[in-house]
């Protein structure tokens, strides 16, 4: 009897398997994977699948940066989101943004937080995040943590959709996607979204307003061979803490337009040339009055008869990147080379201060640094030893021509590694890498007054991956060693080169299981440890349980960091809990309820005010519990 | 019932979905897709199919290969699966194949297609013409008769 229903389930497995409506499930199960785009020769990745963004109601992408392990998320000195690296204050270009392929980091400080930092995720498809320099590959600027978001493909949309988010603080978001595909091959994908974010602060018995109001436009034009984003964002924000010498500033606004297009094509039948060509323009603007003193480094002298107690800026930041490359493959050898340009212009409009003179200053540019352009070769080769073993090599040479102020410079780094499979359910990845990160415009903008001189950071590291399956659980190991000399730090006078080697440490440990194709355990937790003064949490870690029953979708995460000390400041452990839950009235039609920080312990950023003495603070992230309920419409 | 539970749970354990690391190009969409269309294929019309798939790739020749005799040229095919641009007037006399394409708009503008496999609000879909279905002498399984569309045609 046994053995007969064991024979008939096998059968109807088999048989349901195959049936036409089984198989279309599957596609699309299998679609929202996500892993059509994963390159594991780019360095260690971890995927946010579709099924994942939506599953677990990410509506922002600091949703997903913030539980990434090995950094945390901050909230900078303007009120902006900004990713920080374990045990360390901020370091400028360590992490890279892309979507589609094309870097929205920022020109003038190589962060996009300003611009496209905060990208609400109704716009993407799935987001890959790789621990290792892929500027080898791609012929993007050098950094360490690469975040790379992919946007909803047209022709796999291919239709409408309005959604509206409702926050507890009273924070509204509006979006729209149209997507549409022709017989001729086109299609054509619009994202229009509107938001008006609502969040303050108290310190010293007063509000720090950091309310925006941001709105994004992108549109993706493709077919086989061409693809062209073109994507727009406006910002309209309080200051924040801004620049205020006392920490709490009279009143500011951030102003900022970013533009760009990029348009790639491929060419031959098997695509093996690729090239690219992108614009980018930012425009920002920044005021900020306050009585008590404004901290603009470069124009104090330390006597205070400079202080401003008012600061006009408006700037324009152009960076233009062409980009060819050719594939092709020798025996068992996969050869990429390339060659890459890119060229960045600053330009300053208006910079102006008032002093506690009443003395109006035209302060113009800090210094005569404002052109920078790239140019970059390119090699890669990956060389398949056998069907285990793959081995990686590659190499770049990066010239740098600088108008003034920071030497010409010419920046060679390598990088070799391995993939070893040896069975099926276990694998290894290593690499080491020979790296290095620029200074940007703002390193040299604020540099340390006292040395006036900023040179590249270098890296040096070793990593080492493992991976073993079992059944429906997957277990993962990501060990780090970087040595950096030159690290770029932000003093209380200034960016510096620190004199010394910095040393660091960490241990990724991940821990899936699927218990079934609807249900998923997440399990995460990391360790660094460097032998510098720690500046931010060095452990954290989380646990996520996505699932569904019939037309209900759930989620429930807890985020840890772990506590910390700065100088007098105790930063305590942080346990994010969120819960979640959508119901699909049907399958075009679904309503989401979301509570954030239900247990009132959130990860707080670290302040300063004043130049000598030095006060330093800590705010909290997110202050009160937040709900969040949204209606998604496809049509 | 607590056997049958192992059971499930035991095949559900050997089916794993887990992978180390995805050395090779992902190809498991690609082949559902090849099984998609040879489900369709085989539903569609008697004996052996001889697939043509115009401007094929190797990823592709790889895959539907294990599920299809794949022909070189469309004269020598007997079903034509148009999943790229490609300048139509190239292709073969229409009268003895069946042409399948990827694209609805394709599908609506040009009557040598009996039906579609194409993507709509973020899912995958799959349209076949009742009137085409019908001239062209096909008769589909009954779970096929959800994607059959009625519509007016001239």
């Amino acid at each position: 009897m046994k053995v007969l229903c064991f024979v008939l389930i096998l059968f109807s497995n088999v048989l349901f398997a195959d049936s036409i409506i089984s198989l279309l499930k599957e596609y699309e199960s299998t679609s929202e994977n996500s892993l059509k785009t994963v390159n594991e020769k780019l360095g260690h990745v971890i995927v946010y699948s579709q099924k994942e963004i939506r599953q677990m109601q990410y509506t922002k992408l600091s949703d997903i940066l913030k539980e990434l392990p090995l950094m945390s998320l901050s909230k900078n000195t303007y009120g902006l989101t900004s990713p920080l690296l374990a045990g360390s204050k901020s370091v400028s270009g360590f992490f890279r943004f892309f979507i589609n392929d094309h870097e929205i980091s920022s020109s003038f400080n190589q962060s996009p937080s300003l611009t496209w930092g905060d990208l609400p995720l109704d716009l993407v498809n799935h987001i890959e995040i790789y621990y290792g320099d892929s500027s080898f590959t791609l012929g993007n600027e050098t950094g360490v943590y690469f975040i790379r978001i992919y946007t909803k493909s047209a022709k796999q949309e291919n239709g409408n959709e309005l959604r509206s988010v409702f926050q507890s603080n009273g924070a509204k978001t509006q979006s729209l996607t149209h997507s549409q595909s022709f017989a001729n091959g086109w299609s054509y994908l619009l994202y229009l979204n509107n938001e008006k974010l609502k969040d303050k602060s108290e310190y010293n018995n007063s509000s720090l307003k950091n309310n925006s109001d941001r709105k994004y436009l992108y549109l993706n034009i493709s077919n086989e061979t061409t693809n062209v984003n073109i994507g727009y964002t406006g910002l309209n924000k309080d200051n924040f803490v801004g620049l205020s010498l006392d920490g709490l500033p009279d009143s500011g606004e951030i102003k900022s337009k970013d533009y760009f297009i990029d348009f790639t094509q491929y060419f031959l039948d098997d695509k093996s040339i690729k090239a690219k060509f992108a614009i980018d323009i930012n425009e920002r603007e920044y005021e900020e009055n306050n009585a008590g003193g404004i901290g603009l480094l470069p124009v104090l002298d330390l006597m205070g008869t400079t202080i401003p107690k008012q600061f006009n800026e408006d700037l324009k930041f152009t960076k233009t990147n062409a980009y060819i490359s050719k594939t092709f493959k020798y025996e068992n050898n996969n050869i990429l080379t390339a060659l890459n340009v890119t060229n960045k212009k600053y330009k300053v409009k208006e910079r102006k201060s008032l002093n506690f003179l009443n003395t109006q200053t035209n302060v113009g540019y800090y210094n005569d640094f404002n052109e920078e352009t790239v140019y970059s070769l390119l090699f890669q080769n990956d060389y398949k030893v056998n069907d285990k073993l793959i081995l990686l090599a590659n190499a770049k040479i990066d010239k740098y021509k600088r108008n003034s102020y920071i030497k010409d410079s010419t920046e060679q780094l390598f990088r070799v590694g391995l993939i070893y499979t040896p069975f099926e359910y276990l694998g290894f990845k290593s690499f080491y890498t020979d790296t290095y990160l620029p200074p940007s415009f703002y390193n040299s903008d604020f540099v340390d007054i006292t040395r006036n001189t900023i040179t590249s950071q270098k890296y040096k590291f070793f990593t080492l991956e493992g991976v073993y399956t079992r059944g429906n659980s997957k277990f993962g190991m990501i060990y780090n060693n970087v040595k950096i000399d030159d690290f770029i730090y932000l003093s209380p006078i200034g960016f510096t080169n620190i004199d010394h080697r910095i040393e660091t440490e960490g241990l990724i440990f991940n821990y899936d299981y699927e218990f079934s194709n609807k249900n998923k355990l997440h399990l995460n937790y990391y360790i660094s440890s460097q032998n510098d003064n720690v500046s931010n949490s060095q452990k954290g870690g989380y646990i996520k349980y996505t699932g569904s029953y019939n037309k209900f979708e759930y989620f429930t995460s807890l985020i840890y960091k772990s506590s910390f000390n700065y100088y007098n400041v105790n930063i305590k452990d942080s346990f994010d809990l969120s819960l979640g839950a959508t119901y699909n009235f049907t399958k075009d039609f679904s309503c989401s309820i979301k509570g954030e920080n239900l247990l009132k312990k959130s990860t707080q950023s670290l302040y300063s005010y004043g130049i000598s003495p030095v006060t330093n603070y800590s705010l909290k992230d997110n202050v009160e519990r937040s709900f969040y309920f949204s209606l998604k419409w496809v049509f | 019932m607590r056997f049958f539970i192992t059971l499930i749970a035991y095949i559900s354990f050997a089916f794993s979905n887990q992978y180390t690391f995805l050395v090779n190009k992902y190809d498991k969409e690609i082949e559902l897709e090849a099984k998609i269309i040879s489900n369709i294929a085989k539903s569609s019309m008697k004996g052996k199919t001889k697939l043509f798939i115009p401007k094929i790739s190797d990823l592709e020749k790889k895959v539907y290969s294990k599920y299809f005799t794949l022909s070189e040229t469309c004269e020598d095919s007997n079903f034509i699966f148009i999943n790229k641009t490609i300048d139509e007037k190239q292709l073969c006399n229409t009268t003895d194949k069946l042409f399948f394409t990827n694209n609805y708009k394709k599908l609506i503008a040009d009557k040598k297609y009996f039906g579609a496999f194409f993507w709509s609000k973020s899912r995958p879909n799959i349209v076949f013409i009742s009137k085409r279905l019908k001239e062209m002498n096909i008769k589909l399984p009954k779970n096929y008769n959800q994607f059959i569309e009625y519509f007016n045609e001239k």
